[in-house]
């Protein structure tokens, strides 16, 4: 903070105190939530100018989306990324100040307590006017929906699932045809691809970033038939020797160096960019990661699920939500965007088209999907995978400072039995799930 | 050793011990200016010299020009409210009395025992009550308030270091108080004024976390806090290149204005203003 | 160009306590008690208003339950257990042992510094604007601007250290490395301002002790400890509780460099997550009090110091 402003010396100020009370009064006028308008279901496009944030790692596909609306209709959005580590901070704030834009994309694991905290406007009349609202992803639906009341839609399905780079298989004498079936293969494979030399690499993953860690390893726990959290999301359960062993081998991969030292640090704005550029040979991202990367001679790629110890797949489905916010001017308007979104046009046209899947399962079988079969195995793993629900899912696993982080890092970089750090961290998250901390 | 060839060799010690320490310490800017304007990221070349960084910088997210504009709005606030406030407080305290004098200035003073970031959360939810959230002008009075303390001392001092006699010749006159301070003591307070500035406009421009939680709408962000966002990385990579051109351009003001006013900066150690 | 020098500034020492009622205030201007509220209106307003509300609501509020949305009610000190959270504690432990390595490396580096630019051969002043310029640039940029040299593959701190070290250095990826690396950037960034304190200070001491002390034959040691270190003492006191208060808020730079990864938060991070990730309003007021109350007594004390010799 600001050491520059220099301070002076005081000698006593015991009026404060007496001046201070007189405040008291004034703390009973602070407002109270906003009127919902929850039987409202109008849509308008009139020109209006409508605001909407996104975090960075959705911000390619909700800008493709949004290009396509902005070119058809009179409504313009306009589209303000966040980094994904001050998301939270920022919707926080926002919030309390009612500064928050019109639409409002929303993390799924974030969506129970934005939900919850009434930062989202009630959509439940709108949504049951859709006549396909029985096949938006369920997932999805149900992390945005509070006491039977509908607060949002998918915007995105983000699962996770293996990448890996088949022109690296085939340098290392793999068959790029046969992605690992168990980590002890994953393990193998990458061994034998950090020999092909030239700055490769076998594996990656963002080590200092905790949401990509919880995306990409408790798919693995969930293979082997472990859990990390109980059914209400309100107790932390990754104390368990599966999960031990998942860090355990994060752990080997990272000190026999099939891991560049960089993933340590690597806290998420950057971490699919080695893979990208071919320098990876196997890395489980984010489906929407497919979108962004280009093809050449270093990069095939080749997705397959997440794999467990010793079979079994599984994987994370995870997201965003669009909602109104509960202050926004233009409901009519931010839901004539958002239904457009959800629309067979959008789906299909914009967002299979661009390789990725669809969040109506009515739509999942499109021409897109039948020409791309990496696009059929994300659409086999969204009906497999599984999204956790907690209302202070935020704060506990995906905030850099929350308890979950120094969970991940300890087991991975630190010393001592994964197993035995879990549990010694595991209070800590329960703690934090419970409400408090 | 004789005289003159023991001053030469402590003179000989001290040039090669200060030009050491000057280098490691002008290093960091030097390094970042530099790298601002030359390389693969700069030139958009391989190597070389160019200035794709600050091109980049400009049209980041609302664009350098806004996120200028809105960080010298509140630097401006800042400087003219603490000044006017200062002035006339200072004038006030130092030259009459009136009831409630002691209470206010021991209340100022108190700021400085308050440690900032502490009143920040009461701030926000105050600042939404009376509608100044996310407001530059709501931002720019809260900088203005911290920079009261160190203001009304500074000021007060300055009229106490004036003459009475000037002042008392000029009120038989006929003169009112009003006219005595525009016509007669502004001009002698003045070097007091401009140091009540610089120490405003620095602590504005530079300011960090007041913006960070009280500016919510991206197009009011003031620069520190837009140059984070761009050292948070977007579409899979962070830009150093435009974040060192971004350092460079909020640096640059200060240390301009430094090196310019920078005897105004020392009166601000010396009056006795931070050692109260 | 003009150097940076104590000396040139007039000098004015002002008293260094509240005005008490002067005895020279004319009858004239008795008449004008009245205007003079006038002029001190707009101050009186901005500081009850952006001040002393602001600081009665943080109290009000530490004893309610305070949500970021909707209603809230008193909850006695319910808020006050987020002083036992254990990411609290990690927090504080932090940002204390921070504060003691920042204050004392800053403080001999500072200390150096002054007595090598007090007084020199031509050219000194030239190496004193040298060694403060870094304090004009503001802390959040140059904390972006070490996040780059510490991050960047050409950056010259990482070619000295594969040269030196023969390897890359991770410069922020533990909480040790982290502490250092930041002290460093706190030293680069704040000595020339400490240095600049400790000239004021080193200037106030008269030059007949140190011929004095030349006369006795004591050595620069001597010197030092009986003469210089103990005239100094208020100025070091002034430069410590400055150094502690800044460091005990710290934000600023581990929000930048590390945003807390690797147990890096400090207790103001704590603030800022309890209040908007947490979105607890009251709790993060509650610690607000309690920081507020801590840095009271620790201040105090250290101007006990202060008070006792000057």
């Amino acid at each position: 903070m600001a050491l520059s402003r220099p301070r002076a010396r005081l000698r006593q100020a015991p009026v404060l105190t007496a001046l201070a009370t007189a405040t008291v009064l004034l703390a009973a006028c602070q407002s109270g939530g906003t009127a919902s308008s929850a039987s409202d279901t109008s849509a308008k496009d009139d020109g209006t100018t409508i605001t909407m944030w996104t975090r960075s790692p959705t911000a390619i596909f909700s800008q493709t989306l949004i290009d396509a609306y902005n070119r058809g209709h009179r409504n313009k959005v306009k589209l303000t990324v966040i980094p994904a580590d001050s998301y939270q901070q920022k919707v926080g704030t926002a919030a309390g100040a009612r500064q928050l834009p019109d639409v409002l994309a929303s993390d799924v694991v974030y969506a129970p307590n934005y939900a919850s905290k009434g930062v989202y406007l009630d959509l439940t009349a709108r949504v049951n006017k859709l006549p396909f609202k029985a096949s938006l992803a369920p997932a999805h639906m149900k992390t945005a929906t509070y006491n039977n009341k509908i607060y949002g839609v998918p915007h995105d399905i983000d699962l996770s699932a293996v990448f890996y780079n088949k022109a690296l298989f085939t340098k290392a004498g793999l068959n790029p045809d046969k992605p690992p079936t168990t980590l002890d293969e994953l393990y193998a494979d990458a061994k034998k691809i950090n020999g092909v030399g030239g700055g490769a690499h076998g594996y990656f993953f963002g080590g200092a970033c905790p949401g990509c860690m919880l995306f990409t390893t408790w798919p693995m726990i969930w293979a082997s038939g472990g859990t990390v959290l109980n059914e209400k999301g309100t107790a932390s359960t990754i104390a368990n020797d599966t999960a031990g062993k998942v860090y355990a081998l994060y752990r080997r991969m990272y000190q026999e160096g099939l891991v560049p030292a960089s993933a340590k640090n690597e806290n998420g704005p950057t971490w699919t960019q080695q893979f990208a550029n071919g320098r990876i040979g196997i890395q489980p991202m984010g489906a929407t990661v497919l979108q962004t990367l280009k093809e050449g001679p270093g990069l095939k790629v080749g997705v397959a699920p997440i794999p467990g110890l010793t079979g079994g797949t599984s994987s994370f489905v995870g997201g965003d939500v669009l909602g109104v916010s509960s202050n926004s001017k233009h409901a009519a308007q931010a839901w004539d965007f958002i239904s457009w979104t959800l629309s067979k046009d959008a789906q299909v046209d914009v967002v299979a088209k661009n390789k990725n899947i669809t969040v109506r399962t009515d739509l999942a079988d499109n021409t897109y999907a039948q020409q791309d079969p990496r696009l059929a195995t994300f659409n086999k793993l969204a009906a497999q995978g599984q999204t956790p629900i907690s209302v202070d899912f935020g704060k506990t696993y995906n905030d850099p400072n929350g308890p979950w982080t120094s969970t991940v890092t300890d087991a991975v970089f630190g010393s001592g039995d994964p197993a035995a750090i879990l549990q010694r961290h595991n209070g800590a998250i329960t703690e934090s799930l419970s409400g408090n901390g | 050793m004789s005289r003159p060839r023991h001053r030469a060799a402590r003179s000989a010690g001290f040039y090669s011990t200060s030009t050491v320490l000057a280098v490691l310490f002008l290093f960091p800017m030097v390094w970042t200016l530099f790298s601002s304007v030359h390389g693969r990221q700069a030139s958009g070349r391989g190597n070389g010299w160019g200035i794709d960084d600050y091109k980049r910088l400009f049209h980041y997210g609302s664009g350098l020009p806004a996120y200028l504009l809105n960080t010298t709005v509140v630097a401006l606030i800042t400087v003219c409210v603490t000044v006017v406030v200062t002035t006339l407080g200072g004038y006030a305290v130092a030259r009459f009395d009136f009831p409630g004098k002691n209470v206010l200035f021991l209340v100022t003073l108190a700021i400085l025992m308050v440690p900032y970031a502490t009143i920040l959360v009461p701030l926000y939810v105050f600042l939404g009550w009376i509608g100044l959230q996310n407001s530059l002008i709501g931002l720019g009075l809260v900088l203005a308030m911290f920079q009261l303390p160190f203001g009304l001392f500074m000021m007060r001092n300055s009229f106490e270091a004036l003459p009475v006699e000037l002042e008392e010749a000029a009120l038989i006159d006929g003169c009112t108080p009003t006219g005595v301070l525009r016509r007669v003591l502004l001009r002698g307070v003045a070097p007091g004024m401009v140091t009540v500035a610089l120490f405003a406009f620095l602590a504005a421009w530079n300011e960090f976390v007041a913006p960070l939680i009280f500016l919510t709408d991206g197009a009011k962000f003031t620069l520190p806090v837009a140059l984070f966002n761009l050292e948070a990385g977007n579409f899979g990579s962070v830009d150093f290149g435009a974040l060192q051109s971004g350092v460079v351009t909020a640096a640059v003001p200060c240390v301009a204005v430094f090196l310019l006013l920078q005897r105004y900066y020392v009166r601000g150690f010396t009056s006795g203003a931070l050692k109260g | 160009m003009v150097s940076l020098s104590p000396t040139r500034a007039p000098s004015r020492d002002a008293p260094s306590s509240p005005p008490r009622a002067r005895h020279d205030v004319s009858p004239l201007r008795r008449g004008h008690r009245r205007l003079a509220m006038v002029y001190a209106t707009p101050l009186a307003v901005i500081v009850a208003v952006l001040f002393v509300v602001p600081l009665g609501l943080m109290v009000w509020m530490s004893f309610n339950h305070w949500p970021l949305l909707g209603a809230s009610a008193p909850n006695g000190v319910t808020n006050y257990r987020a002083l036992g959270d254990p990411l609290f504690l990690h927090a504080l432990w932090f940002t204390v042992k921070y504060t003691v390595v920042t204050t004392v490396v800053l403080g001999l580096v500072a200390f150096g510094l002054a007595l090598l630019v007090q007084e020199g051969p031509r050219g000194v002043g030239l190496f004193r604007t040298v060694f403060f310029l870094p304090s004009a640039v503001g802390l959040a940029s140059a904390s972006l601007l070490f996040y780059g040299m510490f991050n960047t593959d050409s950056s010259p701190l990482n070619a000295a250290m594969r040269l030196l070290a023969g390897g890359d250095v991770d410069w922020l990826g533990s909480s040790g490395n982290a502490l250092i690396s930041t002290v460093g950037m706190i030293t680069w960034r704040f000595a020339g301002f400490y240095m600049l304190i400790l000239m004021t200070g080193l200037h106030g001491i008269d030059p007949v002790l140190y011929e004095a002390a030349r006369t006795d034959g004591a050595g620069w040691w001597q010197t030092m400890r009986r003469v210089t270190l103990p005239l100094l003492r208020p100025t070091i006191a002034l430069m410590m509780v400055l150094s502690v208060t800044g460091s005990l808020l710290a934000f600023d730079q581990f929000f930048i460099l590390t945003g807390g990864r690797h147990g890096t938060a400090t207790i103001v991070i704590d603030v800022y997550r309890e209040a908007f990730l947490s979105q607890d309003l009251g709790r993060a007021a509650a610690v607000s009090v309690a920081i507020l109350v801590g840095l009271v007594i620790i201040n105090g004390a250290q101007l006990r110091l202060l008070r006792r010799d000057s």
